[in-house]
C-alpha cells in the first residue's frame, strides 16, 4: 500500500461525520452505564471498559486502512480460520459460566463465535459476488450459501449458546435474501422453517428450555429462570418518563439486578434514565443500522454491498434482541448490547463492523 | 461493477422497514412498561428494597398503691443473626454454642427457622434473653462470628409473682414477632394497650440478599403507660400467706368508701416470671396440669355454689316482695317435699325463726319456705340487683357472669320444666346457682356502702362514674342488722366477734349429695375434693363500715370453722393498718 494511500484515507474520514458522532453518543452512554453499574466508582473495572473503547477506536481505523480488497480475497481463508477455531472450541475451549465459548490465547481468551459473525458476513457477500443473476434464480445455487450458515450455528448452539447461533442464522437469512434469491421460494423457505420450528426443542438444553418456558410464562418461576426479567422489568417499569436519576437506581445499585452490567446494562442505564434514555438508546441504534443501509445503497460493489446490509443485520438484530430480551419480549438468550455492554469481544466485533462499513465507503469513493 | 439485483429497491426499502416497525415495537413496549405501567413496578421496586422494622416501646410498669413495682422491665440482650448460608450459620451455632448452653434440639430448631427465613433473608434471633454473663461471653468470641450482632431488649419481670399472679397476669413474645411482649392474662391483656403503647417503625433499604444498607425514615415508639393499682402489696403478701395455708382459695378486700380493692388474692398462684418466658414444655404442664389449677383465677373467673352467703340476696327479695321480716317459720330439722326431706344444717331444728334470726343462725328452712314463696323469678330478679348473675365489671379479662337461674333458662338449657325442689335448694345458694367470689363481695359492697350501683375497681384514681342509688333503709337496717347478729351470736361468733365489729354472713356450699350417716361429719371424713366450699362475706367496723372482706376456701369445709377465722385476721389487720394510717 502506498503511503499518499494512507493520507487519502486519513482526509477522507472527514466523510465519517454522522457515524462519529452515533458511536460517540453510544460509547459515551455505554461508559455512564458501566459507570453506574459498578456503583458510580471509576473502578479497576470502569477503566478496562474505558481501555476497551480505545482498543475498539484502534481496531477499527486498523481495519478502515488496510486495503478493502484483502476482506473480499481472502473472506473464504478468513472463514476457514474461524471455522476451524470454532471445532478447537468445541474440543478444548475453556469452560466460563457452564458454556464452552472462549479460547484461551494466553494473553486474553476470545469467542470465535463472535469473529464467526463477521467471517460468515464475508464469505457469504464473497460468494454472491461471484454469482451472475441467472445463477442467483437458480435455488441450487444457494445451497452452499445455507451449509455455510447452518453448519457454524450449529456448533455454536451445541456450546451452547442460542443467542449467537440465531444470530448467525438471522444474519445469513439476512444476506441470502438481500442477495436476490426467489422471493417466492424464500417465502416458502420462511413459512416451512416457522412450521419446523417445535422440531428445534429437541436440540435445546435443559436450561434453554427452561428459559423459553418461563418467557411464555413469566410466574412459572419468579425465584429461578423468571428472576432476571422480572426483575429488570421491575428496574425499567420504575424509572417513569425521566428516570430514578443517575447513580440512584435502586434495582441495580442493591444487586436485585443480575448481569447489570453486561447483558442488562440497557436496564441499569433506563432505571435511572426512565423512558427519555430508553428512546435515544433505541434512537441511536435505529439510525446507526440506518446508516449501514445507507452505506450499502451507496456502494456499488456487489461484495461490499452484501456485506453492509449484513453488518446492518447483524448490528440490529444484536441490539433488538437484547432491549427485547429485558423488557421480556423475547426469552433469555445472553447476547450482550453492542458499544454499551461490559466486554472486550463484542466491543471488538463491533469496532471491526464499523472499520468495515467505514472501508466499504471509502472504497467506492476512491475508485 | 455495474450489476443489479432483482428487486433491488424494493428489498431494500423492506429491510428499512422491517428495522423501522422493530424498533417501533421496543419503544411501544418500553412505552407500556415505563410510562403505563410505571406505578405497579414502583411498587414492586420499593418493595424490593424497603423492609419496614418494627423499633418497640417500652412496656409500661405496673405500681402497686404503696409504690412497689409489681410489673417492671429489666434488660437483657438479643442474640441475631443475619442471614447467611447454612455453613456459616452452623459454625456460628458451634461457636455461640461453646459459650453458652445450646441443647441439640434447640439447634435444630434454629436451623429450621434459617430454613423458613430463607425466602425473605430474614434476620434469625438465636436467643431472646441472654444474660450480662452471656453476653460478655460472646462479646469475647465475637471475632470468630460473622453475620451475629446483639440487641438490646426489654425483659417483663414480675416482683412478688405468687401473690400477683392473676391479678397482674403473665406476658408473652407475640407469634408476629412484630409487637414483642403482649399481655396474656390479668391486668397485662386488659390493659394491653395502654402498657405497651405505641409501636414505631424504622423503613430501611436493604439489598439482595436482604443487608441493611441505610435507614430511610423512622418512627419513634411511644412507649407504654405506667399503671397504678388499688392493690396494697403489703396487705396483698398478708393475705395471701394466710390463704396459702389452704389448699386452694381467694380472698377480696374492698374499701367500699371508694370501690378500690386493696387485695385480691387466689391461691395457688404460678410463677408469671416463668411462664413470660419461653418455658419448656415440660415446666408448662406442671402448671397447666396441677390437680389445684393455679392458673384458675378464683377471685373472678371460677363460679362456685355461694351457699349461704346466697341467703342475703333471698332475704333482701323477700324484703323488696313485702314478706315482713316478723313473720316466724318453723324449722324442725328439715322439709319434706315430695317424699324427700331436704334437711337444715342443724338436723335438731331452730324451732320457730324470724328473718333475724334465720340469718345469723343460716337456718336452711327458713329459706326453704321463704324460696317457696317467692319463686325463682323474683329471687333472680332481686339477686340481681345485688350483682348476681352479672359481670361486676372489674379490669380483668375472662370474668366469669355466674349464674341466676330461671324457669326459662332451665328449659333452655336442659330442655326440661323447673322442679319445685330447684327453687328450694336455690333459696339457701345451691343447686343451679353459681356466683364468683367478687360478686359476693361487690353485693356486700352495695349493701354497706348504700349504693346499688356500688363497683369495685383495680385501677387508682379510676373515678366513680355510677350515681348513688340508694336501698330501701328499712331493708337495709334489717338485712345489717341481722349480718351484724352473726359475728355477735350467730354462726361467726366463735371467730368474728372483734370490739371493732364486724358484719359478716359464712356459707359453706355443698359439693354434693350427703349421705344420711354423712351429717355433721363429712367435713372430715370426706375426701378433700368432696368437701364444702367454705365462704365468709364480711364487712367492718360496725360504728362505720368500710372494708369488705370476702373469703373463699375451696373444699376448706365449714364457712364458720374455716373462712370466718381467716376474715377475722384480715379485719384485724385492717384495723391495725387504719390505726397506723392516722
Amino acid at each position: 500500500m502506498r503511503i499518499d494511500d494512507f493520507k487519502q484515507r486519513f482526509l477522507f474520514l472527514n466523510e465519517f461525520k454522522i457515524l462519529f458522532i452515533l458511536l460517540a453518543g453510544l460509547l459515551f452512554i455505554g461508559m455512564l452505564g458501566q459507570y453506574s453499574a459498578f456503583n458510580g466508582e471509576f473502578n479497576v473495572f470502569v477503566q478496562r471498559h474505558f481501555l476497551k473503547i480505545i482498543f475498539g477506536i484502534v481496531c477499527m481505523l486498523a481495519v478502515y486502512s488496510v486495503d478493502f480488497r484483502i476482506w473480499s480475497n481472502y473472506a473464504y481463508v478468513f472463514y476457514g480460520v474461524v471455522f476451524v477455531a470454532l471445532i478447537i472450541v468445541e474440543i478444548l475451549g475453556v469452560i466460563k459460566l457452564g458454556a464452552q465459548r472462549w479460547i484461551n490465547f494466553y494473553f486474553f481468551t476470545f469467542q470465535p463465535s463472535e469473529l464467526m459473525k463477521i467471517a460468515l458476513i464475508l464469505a457469504l457477500s464473497r460468494y454472491y459476488s461471484l454469482l451472475t443473476p441467472l445463477e442467483i434464480s437458480d435455488l441450487k445455487k444457494h445451497i452452499v450459501p445455507f451449509a455455510l450458515t447452518i453448519i457454524p450455528a450449529y456448533l455454536i448452539l451445541k456450546q451452547p449458546d442460542l443467542g449467537t447461533a440465531s444470530l448467525l442464522f438471522f444474519v445469513g437469512i439476512g444476506i441470502i435474501f438481500m442477495s436476490g434469491f426467489p422471493l417466492k421460494a424464500f417465502i416458502a423457505l420462511i413459512t416451512c422453517g416457522i412450521a419446523l420450528c417445535p422440531l428445534g426443542w429437541f436440540f435445546l438444553h435443559d436450561y434453554q428450555k427452561q428459559r423459553i418456558l418461563t418467557f411464555f410464562n413469566p410466574d412459572r418461576d419468579p425465584s429461578g429462570s423468571g428472576y432476571h426479567v422480572l426483575q429488570s422489568k421491575i428496574a425499567i417499569g420504575s424509572g417513569h418518563l425521566f428516570g430514578r436519576g443517575f447513580l440512584e437506581g435502586t434495582q441495580s445499585k442493591l444487586n436485585f439486578l443480575p448481569e447489570k452490567n453486561t447483558d442488562f446494562i440497557f436496564t441499569t442505564i433506563a432505571e435511572e434514565s426512565g423512558f427519555i434514555g430508553a428512546i435515544v438508546i433505541v434512537t441511536l441504534f435505529l439510525l446507526l443500522t440506518l446508516y449501514f443501509i445507507w452505506v450499502a445503497s451507496t456502494v456499488r460493489s456487489v461484495f461490499a454491498k452484501l456485506m453492509c446490509y449484513g453488518l446492518s443485520v447483524l448490528l440490529f438484530m444484536h441490539a433488538f434482541i437484547n432491549i427485547a430480551m429485558v423488557i421480556g419480549l423475547v426469552p433469555v438468550v445472553g447476547i450482550p448490547l453492542p458499544f454499551l455492554s461490559y466486554g472486550g469481544s463484542s466491543m471488538l466485533t463491533f469496532s471491526f463492523c464499523c472499520g468495515l462499513v467505514m472501508a466499504a465507503l471509502a472504497y467506492k469513493k476512491s475508485y | 461493477m455495474p450489476f443489479k439485483f432483482n428487486n433491488n429497491h424494493f428489498r431494500h426499502d423492506f429491510l428499512i422497514i422491517v428495522v423501522c416497525v422493530l424498533c417501533g415495537l421496543l419503544i411501544a413496549n418500553l412505552y407500556v412498561l415505563q410510562v403505563n405501567n410505571s406505578d405497579k413496578y414502583m411498587i414492586l421496586s420499593d418493595k424490593n428494597r424497603i423492609r419496614l422494622v418494627p423499633s418497640l416501646p417500652k412496656r409500661g410498669k405496673i405500681i402497686t398503691s404503696d409504690g412497689k413495682t409489681v410489673a417492671g422491665n429489666v434488660c437483657r440482650y438479643k442474640l441475631i443473626m443475619d442471614y447467611c448460608d447454612k455453613k456459616t450459620f452452623s459454625e456460628n451455632l458451634d461457636v455461640i454454642s461453646q459459650q453458652i448452653n445450646f441443647t441439640k434440639e434447640e439447634k435444630e430448631e434454629l436451623l429450621k427457622v434459617r430454613q423458613r427465613a430463607r425466602a425473605y433473608h430474614l434476620p434469625i434471633v438465636i436467643k431472646h434473653d441472654l444474660s450480662w454473663e452471656e453476653y460478655a461471653k460472646i462479646s469475647m468470641s465475637f471475632f470468630k462470628l460473622k453475620n451475629v450482632s446483639i440487641e438490646n431488649v426489654y425483659v417483663r419481670t414480675y416482683e412478688m409473682p405468687y401473690e400477683f399472679s392473676h391479678i397482674v397476669g403473665h406476658t408473652a413474645f407475640s407469634p408476629d414477632n412484630i409487637r414483642g411482649i403482649i399481655g396474656k392474662t390479668g391486668l397485662e391483656l386488659s390493659l394491653n394497650e395502654q402498657l405497651m403503647g405505641k409501636i414505631g417503625s424504622i423503613q430501611m433499604e436493604v439489598n439482595s440478599i436482604g443487608k441493611k444498607v441505610r435507614v430511610i425514615d423512622s418512627v419513634e415508639p411511644m412507649n407504654g403507660e405506667d399503671i397504678v393499682i388499688t392493690i396494697d402489696s403489703e396487705l396483698q403478701k398478708f393475705v395471701c400467706d394466710l390463704i396459702a395455708q389452704q389448699k386452694a382459695g381467694a380472698c377480696i378486700v374492698i374499701d367500699i368508701s371508694n370501690g378500690e380493692i386493696l387485695a385480691s388474692v387466689s391461691v395457688p398462684g404460678f410463677d408469671t416470671n416463668l411462664v413470660s418466658k419461653k418455658i419448656s414444655f415440660l415446666q408448662w404442664n406442671e402448671i397447666a396440669q396441677n390437680p389445684l389449677f393455679p392458673l384458675l383465677d378464683r377471685t373472678c373467673s371460677c363460679a362456685y355454689p355461694p351457699g349461704s352467703v346466697f341467703k342475703i340476696a333471698v332475704a333482701y327479695a323477700a324484703l323488696k316482695e313485702g314478706i315482713s321480716p316478723k313473720d316466724k317459720i318453723y324449722c324442725g330439722g328439715g322439709v319434706k317435699l315430695d317424699n324427700h326431706v331436704f334437711h337444715c344444717w342443724n338436723r335438731g331444728g331452730h324451732g320457730y325463726v324470724d328473718m333475724t334470726d334465720a340469718l345469723k343462725l343460716s337456718c336452711d328452712c327458713y329459706f326453704f319456705e321463704i324460696a317457696k314463696r317467692l319463686g325463682i323469678e323474683k329471687i333472680a330478679e332481686h339477686a340481681r340487683e345485688l350483682g348476681y348473675g352479672e359481670l361486676s365489671g372489674i379490669e380483668l379479662p375472662n370474668e366469669s357472669s355466674g349464674l341466676l337461674p330461671t324457669k326459662k333458662w332451665k328449659l333452655f338449657r336442659y330442655g326440661s320444666n323447673w322442679k319445685p325442689y330447684e327453687t328450694m335448694i336455690a333459696g339457701i345458694g345451691q343447686g343451679a346457682v353459681l356466683a364468683t367470689l367478687m360478686q359476693s363481695a361487690n353485693m356486700m359492697g352495695k349493701i354497706f356502702s348504700n349504693n346499688k350501683n356500688f363497683k369495685s375497681t383495680l385501677i387508682k384514681g379510676k373515678k366513680f362514674e355510677a350515681e348513688l342509688m340508694p336501698f330501701d333503709k328499712k331493708h337495709l337496717e334489717i338485712i345489717q342488722n341481722a349480718l351484724h347478729l352473726v359475728c355477735t351470736s350467730g354462726t361467726a361468733a366463735g371467730s368474728c366477734n372483734a370490739p371493732y365489729g364486724i358484719y359478716g354472713k359464712t356459707g359453706s356450699s355443698q359439693v354434693r349429695a350427703l349421705k344420711e350417716n354423712e351429717a355433721g361429719i363429712s367435713n372430715k371424713i370426706a375426701q378433700w375434693k368432696h368437701r364444702d366450699h367454705a365462704f365468709f362475706v364480711g364487712c367492718a367496723p360496725f360504728a362505720n363500715p368500710k372494708y369488705v372482706v370476702a373469703v373463699f376456701v375451696e373444699h376448706g369445709g365449714g364457712g364458720a370453722s374455716i373462712a370466718a377465722p381467716i376474715a377475722r385476721r384480715v379485719f384485724d389487720k385492717l384495723m391495725e393498718r387504719e390505726l397506723h394510717a392516722h
